[in-house]
This record gives C-alpha cells, structure tokens and sequence, in this order.
C-alpha cells in the first residue's frame, strides 16, 4: 500500500518535471545564444572562471541596451571537454534555437567546424587555435584575441629580444629550445609547429618534445628527460594546473632553463600553485589581468561583484577578462547585424563581424578586426612575465609589423 | 648514470607510496574476498579531507592522524551500508557495486571541492631538493617514503601477531569456519575496510604532496590494480614488490621510453606489462594458486 | 531464465512450430507492433530530439550486446570494451576518408557499408588478441587484462598513433556527405535513426541465433561450468576466443555505426567510462539475456536525459547546478549501480520475465 502511494507521488513528480522541462520555449523578442563551457574536466581550472565570466558579461549586456533593444538569452551547458557532449549540446541549442554559439575548447571547436559551417551558425570560441583564422576553411569560428600561434611567435620573440641578451653565453652558441606540452591534446599541440618553424627563424636549437599532461602531478621523469639537453628556453602548452606542476618540477630538479607559457596556463593562480618556482616566468596575454588597470575594467569588476559575490574578488582570474572579450565582440557584431535587419547566422557574419575594423573594446586588449579572407583578430601579443610578487609587462611584440610578407602569406592559417 | 640512478630513485620512493595503498586493498581482498575497484577514490578522499583539516590550521601530522580517523568512520559507514547486503553474491556484482561506489565518491568529491589544484600551502617539505653525492631527492618523496615503510612494518605486524590481525586472516581463509571459531565476519569485513581506507587516506595525503592535490591522484589509486596482481592478490609482500614495481616501471619508461613513443607511455606501462606477465606466471608472484574442484 | 512457459491452450503439433521464435500468436502480434513502433512510429510521430535519444540507446544496446555475450552468457567478466568500439569507429573513419576505392564503389556509395563489416572485422581480431590471455588466466585477472586492454587500446595506440594518421589532430572530421550507403547520404539524426534500427535488428537477429546453435550452448556451459564443460569435450579456450572474436564483431559495427551519429571523431568517445557504463547497463538491464540489454539501455539512457531536462529549470535558481551537473550525473550514476546491485540483483529483465509469466500463467500464476 505504502510503495503505490510513493510510486503515485513519484510519477506526479516526473510528470512536473517534464512539464518544466518543455516549457522552456521564452517569451517573444529575445535573442538566444548558447554556450558550451567546462566547468567540470581536463580544463575545468581556467574553464570554471570563464563560464561565470560569460554568464556575468550577458547579464551586464543586458542591462545597458541589449541588441538595440532586444534581451540576449543566454543558455550555457557543461561538457566537461568530453567532445562527444559538446557535440550533444550543440545540437541541443541548435534545437533552442540558438543564432550563436560561445564555444571553449579546441578539440570541438575544430570537430564541429564542418557542422557549424553547414549550419551557419557563427561560433565564438574560448579555443584561439589558428587553425580556426582561416575564412575558406571556415567561415564561421572567430575569437577576440591573437591565435595561439601569433601568441607563441611573439613569446619566444619577447625572450630572444629582452632575455638570451643578458645570458652569460649570448653570442657565444645558438639558444636551446624545447617544447613541453600534452602531445594528443589539440590545444596543447595547436601551435607546435608554429613556435619551432620561428625558433628555427630566431636561430634556436630545438630539441626533443616532452609529453605532460593535462593533469600531470608528477612530471619529473619528464624534467629529467629535458635535462640532457640542457635548454635555455621551454615553451609550456598546457593548463596553469600541469604548467604549475612542471615549473616545481623544474625548480626541485635545478633545470636552469627560462619559461614561456601559452595564455592558458598563465593567470593569478600560477604563482599560488608554483610558489617560487615561478619567479621570472613570461606569458602571453591576450588582454589585462583581473582588476588591473584598464578601459572598462571597473564594469567588469562591478558585474563580478554583483552577480557572483560568493567568489571572492582575489579568486577571480584574468579569465574573466577573456570570456568578456568573446561577449563583447559579440555584442557589438549583433548590434551591427541588427542594424542591418538581418539576424540569421550569415547576416551577423557579413554585417556584423566581418565589418569590424579596428574596434577597440578595453581591457587591455589589441583592436579588433575581421575581415572576409581574414579572421585573425589582432596582429600581436602583450608578453608579460611574474617577477617579485606582480605581473610586469615584457614587451608587446607586433608580429605583422616585424614579418609583413610572413604574416600575410605563409603564416596564415596555423 | 646519473639519469639511471635518479630515475631508480624516484622509482623506489614513489614506489613505497603505491605500496601503502596496494596493501589496503590486498587487506580488503584478504579478508572479505571483496575486489575492490573503488581505491583510486578513497586516495581522493583521503587526500582532501587531509588538506581541509591542513587548511583549518592544524599541524600536518596531526591532520593525518585525524584523517586516518575520519577513514575508519567511514570505512565502518560504507561496509555497513553497501557491502553488507552483497555477502555471498557473485563476484561481478560486487565488483560493480565497488566501481559504483567509486563514481559516487568521485561525484561527491568533486562537487564538494572542485577540479582545481590545491597545493599545501604553507608547504610542508621544502620545494628544494636535498643533495646526496649528485642526486637530487625532494624531501617529499624521502619522507613519504619513510611514512610508509613504517606503516607497512605496523600493518605487517598487526596481521602476524595481534588477535584481530589473525582472526582477519583466518575468515580470508575459510569464513565458514572462522566463523564456527567464533570469529565475527562482520567485525572483520568492517575492520578490513577501515583499514583500506586509512592506508589510502595517508597515501593519498603523501601523493598530495608532491605536487597537489587534484583527481588524478585518484587515477594514480587505479595504478595500485597492477600493483596488486603482480605481486598476487593475496599476499601482504606482494603488495609491497608490486607498488615497486610499479613505481619503477613508470618513471623507468617516462624518462626513456618518451622518445620513442611520443607521450603516455607512462600511465598504461605497468597495465601493459602486467597483461604480458600475467601469461606467464597467471598468480603474479606470491599469489595464491586457485585449485578448482568440479 | 531462459524458458517462456505458454499459455494454456497451446500445442505445437511439430518440431519446426515449436522450436520457432515466435509461438503464439500475441507473441507474433507484440513482435510486429514493436518493429512497426521501431521502423515507423518514432520517426515518424517523434521530435527530432527523441529521435536522436533513441539511436543514443539503440548504440548502447549495440555496444551492450557484445559485453552480455562475454559477461551475461560465457561468463568472462570483461571491462575494456569501448576499446573494441573504438577499433571498429577508427577503422571505418579512416577506411571512408583515407583509403583509394575505386570510383564505382564510391558512385554506388558502398564505401562506408564495406568499412561497416570490415571495421568490425577488425574490431573482432584486436578483441581475439587480448583475448589470447584468458585461456590461461580467470577471475580478477581477466578483468585486468581487459582493463589493460582498454587502456593500452584508446589511451595509447589510438591516441598516440591512429588518430595521428593524416596529420595534426586529435578528432576526425568527418565534413557532411562523405557517409553514404547506397543513394542515401546519412547527415541527419532520421536517417541515422533508421540506420540504427536496421543494424540493431540484424544483430539481434544473428547474436539470437547464435546463441540456439552450438556455440551458444557451449558459451552457456563455460559460463557454469568450464571445468565439467571441458570434461564433456568442449573445448573452452577455442570457444572463448570465438566468443570474444564475436563480441568484438559486434562492438566493431556498433563504433562503425557510430561514426555515422557524431561530426568528428576522437578517442574521447571510449573512455574507460564507457566500458563501466555498458557494464552497468547490462547488470541493471540483467545480465544473461538479450532482453536484459535492451532494457538495460533504455533505462540508463532515459534516466541521464531526465535528470538533464530536470536541471534546466532548476538552474536558474541554482546556478551551481549548472556548473557542477557533471559531478552530480556521475554520482547518480553511481548510486544508481548500487542501489540496483543490492536490491535488483538479475535486472529489469528479471522483472519484465516475471511480469510476462504472470500473464502467461494466468489464472494459476503465483
């Protein structure tokens, strides 16, 4: 008698929450974006801040005027950077109806590429891989910041302008120069060749890859490998979690080499995990860290604070900053589309990103521009490194205005 | 040479610390029969509730202390709750039922503490290496290592010459007639899997150390299976040899076998050598032989 | 389990009638309406969402039917099977874009068919090979070998070497049109649909058969009892490495199948995770019994998209939910594997036979 009574309750239970569940058609007027983001797997450390980040930036465009009026929906799901979720969700928001989709990692930004371009549906990733800067392959995936690759190119420029002059056997021999990534990871492996076809340009020796990974706690067998070649230069490729372990290592097995990291594993929490073993490391950065001092910061700081008052402000990550970038971009390509009348993936494609000239959104950010046979969003990288307790700048090295032909012709697209 | 004996090194040291954790299981095996795919987790757990206790600003070792309890607490809960029922059911199930449990804490886990890396700040060994002759060895590694040879000789110790370490063995032996001894299986069931969960929870907390602690020390708990079979499932020494074995073969082929074979080699080299030294000798070293009556 | 007992009033009059699939007439009645629901219904009546849960299952069931031959009926506890899955997926990927077929098989658009049976092929010798172990070890030990075979297959060779193949990249690609089978070009989740159902029907149909004929029973008789089996004169090891030949088979066309479902392809669709999660479907759908998968399927697919749809309006009032879904799934999951562990131990299947003997055995069931 008892069991029946609790089975009738259970599937009033279910039939509730299936009735909530269809009803998620909204009210008129309302745009609706999607996104995929990873809160919860292999790069969940960065991942986490940047969905928040996401989320706090819709709300806040929103607030001042939406799309000329309109409300942005914006609708977000978790897949763990598991790709055949991500998959899953975006066809979920397909089916919700979604013109635009904020997408995260590299290896489903790159795998739905064919689908996303059949669809036309414009994709805004977190993944900067330059695979994806190429309109006639793909008409469809952008990013606010400089690829991965222009940001390897311009670290290991930074280091051979400013560093290896101070270095005791400067002039003496070549540089050595080694690569320490996850070697099956997309992002991690995106600007591999890249970075090795420049040092090989800047005049380094470049030695034997070394494969950490994702979640490495132990790396030091691979230090230990690294050490027979004895670098001066290591270039890190993966999340500030194994970056961080990486350094230790390094640090506890007296590598002696200097470090340049890819912007993913670069932020506030690096020295926190590294300790001293971070001193004197250099980054890419794409726009400013968290509540440093830059057009626009001081909105971004406001919406942090009111939205998500539960993550204390020193936790915050630069991130944040990123995922605005993406959000902003975005908005300003709606608003140009709307303008224009013409809201469907193609028209926010032709009318509203690819009219984008120069278009300045803070932050600390390079200006912005895409055009219809170029998606590369900006021409350069700001280098910065960590020394005594802050973030300094190194130089911001402008990679067309040093290699114009390279840039235009042989670089273009990886 | 100097590669060679630092690998060795780091190889033993790490090894000590698969160890600790390959006896709990070995401990769960041979006293309840019970296969226990779920240890990778209960390293996770012992690994952060050492780090909460560490952060609340209580000395490390006396955080291991209370994580060891907090281990027995709940080593009690989970035999009592899950384990129970499954006395006597087919092997499969309670494997499965393990590698359900395993999800469950993985799930609680991490929604309680999240993915991220969390270091042990301040640090508790010095990020500088000590130096003997030409090799450098992290104080972590010597000091956990040191941990565990001594929890091994207290384990080791309990099961040859305290009456519940015997009584323990005795039910792994034949339960139905430890029982008519008077032996209580539920006391033993229990105790087993307190202890597996304090073994882990140290093991955890010294993996935690070297680098952090995040989920893949839980994955590091997975390396303890080939551990185990290799120095056969039912043998406290072997659970020793295996754990350095194992400790060895991953840091031998991390630091040689990666140019050969671009990357990975590391994680799946002891799964590897297991399968092949299982065609071999079936039982791994010490294990004991399965003779089957029709 | 495996004997249906008949209404009364029904006789069989000779060997043929009553060795046949279908005895009595509600049983051909609820055949016909289930494959009439299966082929047309769905696809024709449901949401285009729905139709894509369904393949979703009908892939697990795929995939399950390999693990109930090897767990269910020889009794060789296997937890590496994704890696079988993945043989067949990567084995067909590369087949359709990187191998020179002749134009007239491409212009008959028999390309990805062919990689289908092949894919599986190849799927069944990797599966026979570490399969080879397990003559000589049992128990705990097989399941390690399985589980090294697992990692050893997709974190190693596939990641390391096969996704490599064709350049720099983790994921295959697979740009819309390149799957064709015949006139017909899979692009959307209807016609992956239908090709689900075929491909499900027919291996059900060929792993049903199997298991009346003597491979069948020999696998039963291992899984009892091999040592008195191999008294009889059945040779266990050739047996179980047929069976595994076989699951694997069957796992090899459920990754070829689906290759045709996802836009890319990449290692992280087989993870270890998968391996478990079929395991756990066949325990909870009730391991010895076709039927057992199937339900198995059914039951875990629709629960995740429950507890999906679930969340949505709940987040926004809890955006923790959201963000932390992931973990929350995960421990479901678990718990879900043991709370049926310990109170459903022989699975839906069990239920569903109990429920069909009642019926059956009416008015003197008890």
């Amino acid at each position: 008698m008892k069991r029946s009574i609790f089975q009738g309750f259970f599937v009033s239970l279910l039939a509730v929450v299936f009735a909530f569940g269809f009803s998620t058609s909204a009210a008129a007027e309302q745009i609706k974006i999607g996104g995929i983001m990873d809160t919860t797997g292999a790069t969940s450390d960065v991942g986490k801040d940047y969905a928040i980040g996401m989320a706090e930036a819709y709300k806040y465009i929103n607030e001042n005027g939406g799309v000329n009026g309109k409300k942005i929906k914006y609708i977000w799901f978790d897949y763990g950077y598991r790709i055949p979720e991500a998959i899953t969700k975006y066809r979920l928001l397909k089916r919700l109806g979604c013109v635009a989709i904020m997408g995260w990692g590299t290896g489903d930004t790159e795998a739905l590429s064919p689908t996303i371009n059949k669809d036309k549906i414009p994709y805004i990733s977190a993944s900067y891989s330059a695979h994806l800067t190429n309109p006639k392959k793909s008409r469809y995936n952008l990013f606010f910041s400089s690829d991965y690759s222009t940001n390897a190119r311009a670290c290991i420029t930074a280091w051979f302008d400013k560093k290896w002059p101070e270095k005791p056997d400067y002039g003496k021999r070549a540089p050595r120069f080694a690569c320490s990534y996850h070697f099956a990871h997309p992002y991690c492996s995106a600007p591999i060749k890249a970075i090795k076809d420049h040092a090989r340009l800047l005049g380094f020796e470049v030695g034997p890859d070394v494969n950490v990974s994702l979640f490495a706690l132990d790396t030091k067998s691979q230090i230990m490998a690294l050490k027979k070649f004895k670098p001066d230069l290591v270039w890190h490729g993966n999340t500030t979690m194994s970056v961080s372990a990486t350094l230790r290592d390094a640090y506890a097995l007296e590598l002696g080499a200097d470090h340049i990291i890819n912007n993913w594993g670069f932020d506030e929490n690096l020295p926190r995990l590294a300790g001293e073993a971070a001193e004197g490391v250099m980054g890419a950065t794409p726009c400013a860290f968290y509540g440093q001092n830059y057009k626009n910061m001081d909105k971004v700081v406001e919406t942090a604070k009111k939205y998500n008052p539960g993550v204390p402000q020193n936790k915050r990550l630069i991130r944040t900053i990123q995922a605005w970038g993406d959000a902003l971009i975005t908005w300003e390509a709606l608003k140009r589309a709307d303008k224009a009348g013409d809201l469907s993936g193609h028209g926010i494609m032709v009318n509203g990103f690819e009219t984008m000239r120069n278009f300045d959104i803070g932050l600390g950010a390079s200006p912005i521009s895409f055009t219809s046979t170029d998606h590369r969003a900006t021409t350069g990288c700001l280098v910065q490194e960590w020394k005594n307790g802050k973030f300094q700048e190194v130089e911001r090295v402008d990679i067309k205005k040093r290699w114009p032909d390279k840039w235009e012709k042989e670089w273009f697209g990886w | 040479m100097e590669l060679f004996l630092m690998t060795l090194v780091t190889g033993l040291l790490v090894g000590g610390i698969y160890s600790l954790v390959a006896l709990g299981w070995v401990l769960i095996y041979k006293c309840s029969g019970v296969l226990n795919l779920a240890m990778g987790e209960l390293t996770l757990i012992g690994a952060y509730v050492t780090l909460t206790f560490y952060q609340m600003g209580i000395p490390f070792v006396l955080s291991v202390l209370l994580t060891l309890l907090v281990g027995i607490v709940l080593g009690y809960m989970t035999e009592r709750i899950f384990l129970d029922k499954l006395i006597g059911e087919p092997i499969l199930t309670v494997i499965m039922l393990t590698v359900g449990l395993s999800f469950f804490f993985k799930g609680i886990i991490e929604f309680l503490w999240g993915t991220d890396t969390r270091v042990f700040t301040p640090p508790i060994f010095a990020l500088k290496p000590i130096s003997i002759g030409y090799l450098r060895i992290s104080p972590v590694y010597l000091w956990s290592f040191i941990l565990a040879i001594v929890l091994l000789i207290v384990f080791v110790a309990f099961f040859k010459y305290t009456r519940w370490g015997l009584s323990m063995q005795a039910t792994a032996d034949d339960e139905t007639a430890a029982l008519s001894l008077g032996v209580s299986a539920r006391f033993v069931y229990a105790a087993a899997w307190a202890i597996a969960f304090m073994s882990a929870g140290v093991g955890g907390a010294l993996l935690g150390n070297i680098n952090g602690v995040n989920i893949s020390v839980g994955y590091l708990g997975l390396l303890v299976l080939p551990a185990v079979v290799l120095g056969g499932l039912n043998s406290v020494p072997g659970a020793i040899v295996g754990g350095i074995i194992v400790g060895l073969l991953e840091n031998f082929s991390g630091t040689y076998l990666d140019q050969y074979f671009p990357g990975g080699v590391k994680q799946i080299m002891p799964f590897a050598f297991m399968a092949v030294f299982l065609l071999f000798r079936p039982y791994g070293l010490w294990g004991w032989e399965r003779i089957e009556r029709v | 389990m495996s004997s249906v007992w008949l209404p009364c009033g029904n006789y069989h009059e000779n060997y043929v009638i009553d060795q046949g699939w279908w005895q009595t007439r509600v049983i051909k009645g609820k055949m016909i309406l289930l494959l009439a629901i299966v082929f047309i219904g769905i696809p024709l009546f449901a949401s285009e969402y729905w139709v894509g849960v369904a393949t979703m299952i009908g892939y697990t069931a795929m995939g399950a039917m390999g693990v109930q031959l090897l767990i269910g009926y020889t009794g060789l506890i296997t937890l590496g099977h994704a890696a079988f899955i993945a043989v067949g997926a990567y084995t067909s990927t590369l087949l359709v874009l990187q191998f020179p077929w002749p134009q007239f098989l491409l212009d008959w658009g028999l390309a990805y068919p062919i990689s289908i049976l092949i894919g599986g092929l190849v799927a069944g010798i990797w599966s026979v090979l570490f399969g080879l172990p397990c003559a000589k070890v049992k128990g705990f030990y097989l399941i390690l070998t399985t589980m090294a075979a697992q990692f050893i297959t997709v974190d190693f060779v596939i990641t390391q070497y096969v996704s490599q193949i064709g350049g720099r990249g983790q994921a295959f690609s697979l740009p819309p049109g390149t799957i064709k089978i015949g006139p017909w070009i899979i692009d959307s989740d209807v016609k992956s649909y239908y090709l689900m159902a075929i491909m499900l029907t027919l291996i059900v149909i060929i792993f049903a058969n199997l298991l009346r004929s003597r491979p069948g029973r020999a696998w039963v008789a291992i899984r009892d009892n091999d040592i008195a089996a191999e008294a009889l004169g059945i040779n266990i090891v050739w047996y179980k490495l047929i069976a595994f030949f076989v699951a694997g088979f069957m796992g090899g066309l459920a990754g070829a199948f689906w290759v045709s479902n996802t836009a890319a392809l990449s290692p992280e669709h087989f993870p270890w995770f998968l391996s478990l999660w079929l395991v756990g479907v066949i325990l909870i759908g009730g391991a010895g019994s076709i039927h057992g998968a199937i339900f198995g399927s059914i039951f875990m697919v629709l629960i995740m998209e429950l507890l999906q749809m679930a969340v949505i309006p709940i987040s926004d009032y809890y955006p923790q939910l959201l963000i932390n879904f992931a973990y929350l799934k995960d421990s479901i999951f678990g718990l879900a594997i043991c709370i049926f562990l310990i109170y459903e131990p022989n699975g839906l299947a069990y239920r569903w036979w109990q429920i069909k003997n009642y019926f059956n055995l009416w008015p003197f069931s008890y």
